[in-house]
């Protein structure tokens, strides 16, 4: 074996590599003729042409067969998940910590709130509208404007003390703060089965203290009128209906932790590995 | 007269035993267990494993102290990696422990029993137990038990051709006749065979300190070579790993720029790492490694090291031995002359062959003289034995005048009966003859064998057609050649001759040192000549060898004469070649102006060898394609197999004795022969045959090249998927896309599912005659070459990928995430805050959600590279033949697992609760066709590839496109 194995120095190392980049006898480049190199290019240019245009053909078949409407399937969104403003993550989910005393501490909470609820005013609602139903409002064709359906109109003054409108500062100040509870869209999900979901906020680990809660609108309920969602093409100007919430009896300097459930049939809200699937977990102080 | 020695005392031999430890071989030192477990985890793959295990662990364990969550998936990936590591690790070992131990039980299968004298007593003890000065028997058949002084001996001879070449029966004697222990008579070695004879003897050395011991131990310090598969293997690993570190490093900068934390660089630099480097493949390479090693066990070759399988199917030159690989190794007798004819008498092994003319007078009283004249004799209780395979008393030649006499003409012992010996004369130096008398009834019969010339002049009368005729010069003239030419074929020839005496000539208790003054004016009978007769299936071998470009030299001890004419009679000398000496004689010169290039053969002795510089010799083997070592000392067979080293060949060598251990351990593989050889050469060999036949060494070279096409196969196969698996994370770091294919994903298509139809492939039958062909140029035909890598990463691994991608955008866009809003998602797709991410029908995400949709992702892009992976393995079935003609179905075990494998696939789909631990959903149905079209693209444009590469060989679609 010692003919394949000699020990190289290092600069017989680099001549070899030298010679294989260019060698002047042979006029190889990189072990090719410069012409060889031309039509290897030449063939992978050939080659990746041709197969970016199959895949660019498959792609393109793909979307001419994907509904622009509703998606052909919703195996991950079997239920909603539940979302609260204001939005502030510790490092094991939602924490909102604040000294009543500090307007520092608060104001960034209250900015967030009335900043989520600019999409709320009449102003910003004006394309939908107001509807008086308690049931689901299901539309099979296209009354809307530009081939679009109809949105109800959901306005920030239904949420009432929680509104912004009447306490700027959403009882912040007052220790008995306003939290806004939203669920995810899901294209045409019916949440309730006939009753309309609603909001239910309980103290977690500690059942003997009860916690007094208003829930704005009435009951804390979304109104079955929001239901079913038709997606972004047929309702543009689709807003998620709101539940506000308003702790009324928080002990000051204590660790809390509140869970908010959405109750409704069709809505799950005991899935261990989403935190947030009907659901929505509080650390408050 | 001496009294009759005691021997040692029981205590003082355990003590002795106790202070010289057990009369063995130590085995050579080998490796340490745990540093051959450790080299298992430390090669270039491994060490990039360790590495990527390590940035895991560092990320995980930064990302805990930031208090991030979901970085248990790190931690996860480390021990998954770890575990790799190991589990790839343990397997290397036990596959490498399993076949050393193959070699383990070679060794002590019945413990040798020695008889020894102590306290005046005889006893039976196991050989290990002898310890210096105890006093032992050995008797004709033993194996001397250790190194021994001869005090006694009556008649002990020998046989020290496994230590120095002699392949002649030494005989022992108590003087001391030479200064060197090896040349002197008295000195009987550790593991030599007592032929004949008796002994008594002190034990002088015992274990490693014996001749063969120090001789076994200096060979073990010779250094193994390393396997050409090794450096193959060494070779692409060190390619792969070079390119694993550039990919990575390329795109560890691309995210830097790109403007990722540094932490999240060096993790996608961790999953290109584990993406890229094919981690079940050294385990495949393993498997069919040693896949083929079981296969050449049962055909008589058994493979101490995995590796030598394949070097044997790049042997371009054979060093062998004669007697034994070659022959039969039991002299046979081979022609006969009497009548004024040469006869040829049967040689095949099993008797099989035609005979001569048995109707001749002289034929009668011939094989009377051979049979009587003779004292061998068989080992009574053989009567259902086959006469060639049935033990005998006697030496060699004996034997098969024996064997050749009861297989002519009947039973020997029915006419030894019949003429009951009166006195004999055995064969010695200064007579050259043997001499008996036997009573026939009224007279006896006085018969003589012994070397024609010796005969002749004895004789007066000739045996011709059963007619007793007076010598005459005519007659002499045809002997002297019937002599020369029996001669010239290397065969040992004896003349037979008797006479008839009156009754009471010769009395039982006479001196038999008289006998030759009897034995004048005989009458001459027929000579008989013997040779070790090639076995049966060695010319087709050589043929064979010949065929597939392999040269096949003879290195024996024997005559020129007979190395010769076995290496003609076996095609080593193929025929109408000429050596030197005949192109003398047939041109008319003198031999040193014949032109060496007109002589295709070439026979050199021992002496001449000794004379010549390794240019010489190497000259010599350059000029003379076929050539023929005789007289040559195992030192010279070293020798040989440099100066073949030095002109690039591959050489293997057969070899049995502990001499030729040096000349195994430098070849590149060393084959030992299982029967005849000495532990020492089955320690330093790479193979041992069992049956000691040459043939089997054909097979092997076979099996060795077909393993080497389908271990390419294999490889291609394996290193095909690597771009669909790099490819994810390419696209995912510079595009943003949410991440196609999971780490974990990708470690279960490379030890899980791809495994079996990787190794299936080992079972592929060859696409052409391989035989036909030359032995691959270990310089130039390497096992990855660039078309190789070329062809499987960017054409067929460019083919899956794209299949992957179309498969992945069919399942985001049909769950609500269009292509053009996959790209530049990441960040929101993974920040774990984002409850409510939007897709582009407008619904409205949580994280795990998303997280459940990744998953998804992972699953359909593992489906569509298993799919390609069908179509993959189906085309590296072969590299050259159409899929068709190759048979798709022919290889049952690949056929099985790919069944096994789309088993295996959708056992992780859909099994439940996968999700959870491997990160794998259930998917739809439909998303396993969508890479199908692309798998059918890929059989497609094979078979384009290798209809160009059949139509046009030699052109540049066949140089860049043939692996």
């Amino acid at each position: 074996m010692a003919t394949l194995k000699e020990k190289k120095t290092c600069s017989e190392r680099m001549e070899d590599f030298r010679r294989f980049v260019w060698n002047p006898e042979t006029k190889l480049f990189m072990g090719r003729t410069l012409i060889n190199w031309v039509w290897i290019s030449l063939y992978y240019l050939a080659f990746y042409v041709v197969m970016s245009g199959i895949f660019a053909l498959s792609i393109y078949c793909l979307m001419r067969t994907v509904n622009p409407y509703e998606p052909d399937y919703q195996d991950h969104l079997k239920s909603p998940g539940v979302t609260l403003r204001p939005d502030v993550y510790g490092s094991r989910g939602l924490q909102i910590y604040y000294n009543i005393s500090d307007n520092k501490t608060w104001d960034g909470l209250v900015t967030t709130l009335q900043t989520f609820l600019t999409a709320y005013t009449p102003a910003a609602q004006h394309l939908n509208i107001n509807c008086t139903n308690d049931t689901y409002f299901f539309q099979d064709t296209f009354d809307g404007p530009n081939k679009t359906k109809l949105s109800c109109k959901f306005t920030s003054d239904m949420l009432q003390n929680c509104s912004g409108i009447t306490d700027p500062t959403f009882g912040f100040p007052e220790g008995k703060p306003c939290f806004i509870i939203k669920m995810n869209r899901i294209i045409n999900f019916l949440p309730g089965n006939g009753t309309a979901p609603r909001v239910n906020c309980t103290y977690v680990g500690d059942e003997s203290s009860l916690l007094e809660v208003d829930y704005y609108p009435v009951n804390g309920t979304f109104n079955l009128h929001y239901f079913p969602y038709y997606g972004k093409k047929a309702q543009p100007s689709y807003s998620n209906p709101l539940v506000a919430v308003k702790f009324l009896n928080i002990t000051r300097n204590v660790e809390h932790r509140i869970l908010c459930k959405v109750i409704g049939a069709g809505i799950i809200s005991d899935n261990v590995y989403d935190p947030y699937e009907g659901r929505t977990l509080l650390k408050n102080t | 007269p001496p009294p009759p020695p005691q021997g040692l005392s029981p205590p003082a031999a355990s003590e002795r035993l106790l202070r010289d430890g057990p009369n063995e071989l130590r085995p050579p030192k080998g490796t340490p267990e745990w540093l051959k477990f450790g080299r298992q985890l430390a090669g270039g793959l491994q060490c990039l494993m360790w590495v990527a295990a390590l940035i895991c662990l560092i990320a995980y364990g930064v990302q805990e102290g930031e208090g991030q969550r979901g970085s248990a998936d790190n931690l996860y990936l480390a021990v998954a990696l770890i575990a790799v590591v190991m589990v790839t690790g343990c397997f290397g070992y036990y596959q490498e422990f399993k076949s050393t131990n193959i070699i383990a039980s070679f060794k002590n299968l019945v413990p040798q029993q020695a008889t020894v004298i102590r306290d005046g007593e005889k006893l039976q003890v196991n050989a290990n137990e002898l310890v210096v000065g105890d006093l032992v028997e050995i008797k004709g058949g033993d194996r001397v038990p250790a190194d021994i002084r001869v005090i006694m001996a009556q008649g002990c001879k020998v046989d020290n051709s496994s230590l120095t070449g002699e392949s002649e029966p030494q005989t022992r004697s108590p003087e001391c006749s030479h200064e060197s222990p090896l040349e002197t008579r008295n000195i009987a070695f550790f593991s030599t065979m007592c032929l004949e004879g008796t002994a008594l003897g002190t034990v002088i050395n015992t274990g490693d300190r014996t001749i063969i011991g120090r001789i076994a131990s200096l060979a073990s310090g010779v250094d193994n070579e390393q396997t050409p598969i090794a450096i193959e293997i060494e070779h692409f690993v060190d390619i792969i790993a070079g390119l694993a570190i550039l990919f990575g490093a390329t795109f560890f900068v691309v995210a830097m720029l790109i403007g990722y934390p540094f932490l999240r660089a060096m993790v996608f630099f961790m999953a290109i790492v584990v993406a890229y480097v094919p981690e079940g493949l050294l385990a495949t390479v393993t498997v069919c490694l040693s896949l083929t090693a079981k296969r050449l066990a049962r055909k008589n070759c058994v493979v101490k090291n995995l590796e030598a399988v394949e070097t044997l199917g790049s042997t371009s030159t054979i060093c062998s031995d004669k007697t034994g690989t070659l022959t039969q190794n039991r002299m046979t007798v081979a022609h006969l002359w009497f009548d004024n004819h040469i006869h040829s008498a049967d040689t095949t092994e099993d008797q099989s062959g035609q005979s001569f003319d048995q109707s001749s007078e002289t034929w009668t009283m011939l094989s009377r003289v051979i049979a009587l004249c003779n004292r061998a004799q068989f080992k009574p209780g053989q009567d259902n034995v086959p006469i060639a395979k049935r033990d005998v008393i006697g030496d060699a030649s004996e034997t098969a005048l024996l064997k050749f006499a009861e297989a002519s003409m009947g039973p020997v012992g029915t006419l030894r009966d019949q003429y009951p010996k009166v006195l004999e004369l055995p064969f010695n130096s200064s007579n050259k003859f043997q001499v008996s008398v036997h009573a026939a009834g009224e007279r006896q019969l006085l018969v003589l064998k012994g070397a024609p010339e010796r005969v002749l002049e004895r004789c007066s009368h000739v045996l011709l057609k059963g007619q007793d005729l007076p010598l005459d010069p005519q007659w002499t003239e045809a002997f002297e050649g019937a002599y020369a030419e029996l001669g010239g074929r290397g065969e040992r020839v004896l003349g037979f001759c008797s006479r008839w005496l009156p009754a009471g000539s010769v009395a039982p208790d006479q001196d038999p040192e008289e006998l030759p003054a009897l034995a004048s004016g005989l009458c001459f009978s027929g000579l008989v000549s013997m040779i070790d007769p090639p076995r049966a299936t060695v010319p087709q071998a050589v043929l064979k060898c010949r065929t597939a470009g392999i040269r096949v030299i003879m290195v024996t001890g024997d005559h020129p004469i007979t190395a010769k004419a076995i290496a003609s009679a076996v095609g080593i000398i193929s025929e109408g070649s000429e050596t030197p000496e005949e192109v003398a004689a047939r041109m008319r010169v003198p031999l040193e102006r014949v032109d060496p290039r007109q002589a295709r053969a070439r026979v050199v002795t021992g002496a001449e060898l000794a004379a010549m510089t390794p240019q010489d010799l190497e000259g010599l083997l350059r000029t003379h394609p076929e050539m023929v070592f005789a007289r040559t000392s195992p030192q010279q067979k070293l020798v040989i197999v440099e100066s073949c080293q030095r002109l690039g060949s591959i050489v293997a060598v057969t070899g049995d004795g502990v001499n030729d251990s040096p000349a195994l351990k430098k070849a590149d593989i060393g084959v030992a022969m299982g029967i005849a050889g000495s532990d020492a050469a089955k320690n330093a060999a790479d193979m041992i045959l069992l049956d000691d036949n040459f043939a089997s060494i054909v097979t092997g070279v076979e099996q060795g090249r077909l393993i080497f096409d389908n271990l390419k196969k294999s490889i291609a196969y394996t290193l095909t998927k690597n771009i669909p698996e790099l490819t994810p994370y390419l696209i995912y770091i510079t595009a943003s896309i949410p991440l196609p294919l999971g780490c974990i994903t990708i470690l279960f298509i490379e030890l899980c599912t791809d495994i079996f139809p990787s190794v299936s492939l080992a079972y592929e039958r060859a696409e052409s005659d391989i035989m036909h062909l030359k032995p691959r140029d270990p310089r130039r035909d390497r096992l990855v070459n660039e078309p190789l890598a070329a062809y499987s990463y960017f054409q067929i691994g460019a083919i899956q990928s794209f299949a992957g991608f179309c498969d992945y955008f069919v399942a985001m866009a049909q769950e609500g995430w269009w292509p053009e809003q996959c790209l530049g998602l990441r960040a929101q797709w993974e920040d774990p805050h984002e409850q409510e991410l939007q897709d582009s029908y407008g619904q409205q995400w949580t994280f795990w959600q998303r997280r459940w949709q990744q998953y998804t992702c992972y699953t359909v892009f593992f489906i569509s590279i298993e799919m390609c992976q069908v179509a993959d393995c189906l085309i590296r079935k072969s590299r050259r033949l159409s899929l068709l003609q190759q048979g798709p179905c022919r290889n049952r075990i690949l056929v099985l697992a790919i069944v096994f494998q789309v088993c295996i696939g959708c056992f992780l789909c859909y099994c439940p609760g996968m999700a959870h631990i491997f990160n794998f959903m259930p998917i739809r149905f439909q998303w396993w066709f969508v890479p199908m079209p692309f798998g059918l693209l890929i059989l497609i444009y094979d078979e384009i590839r290798k209809l160009g590469v059949r139509r046009h060989p030699g052109s540049w679609w066949d140089r860049e496109l043939y692996y």
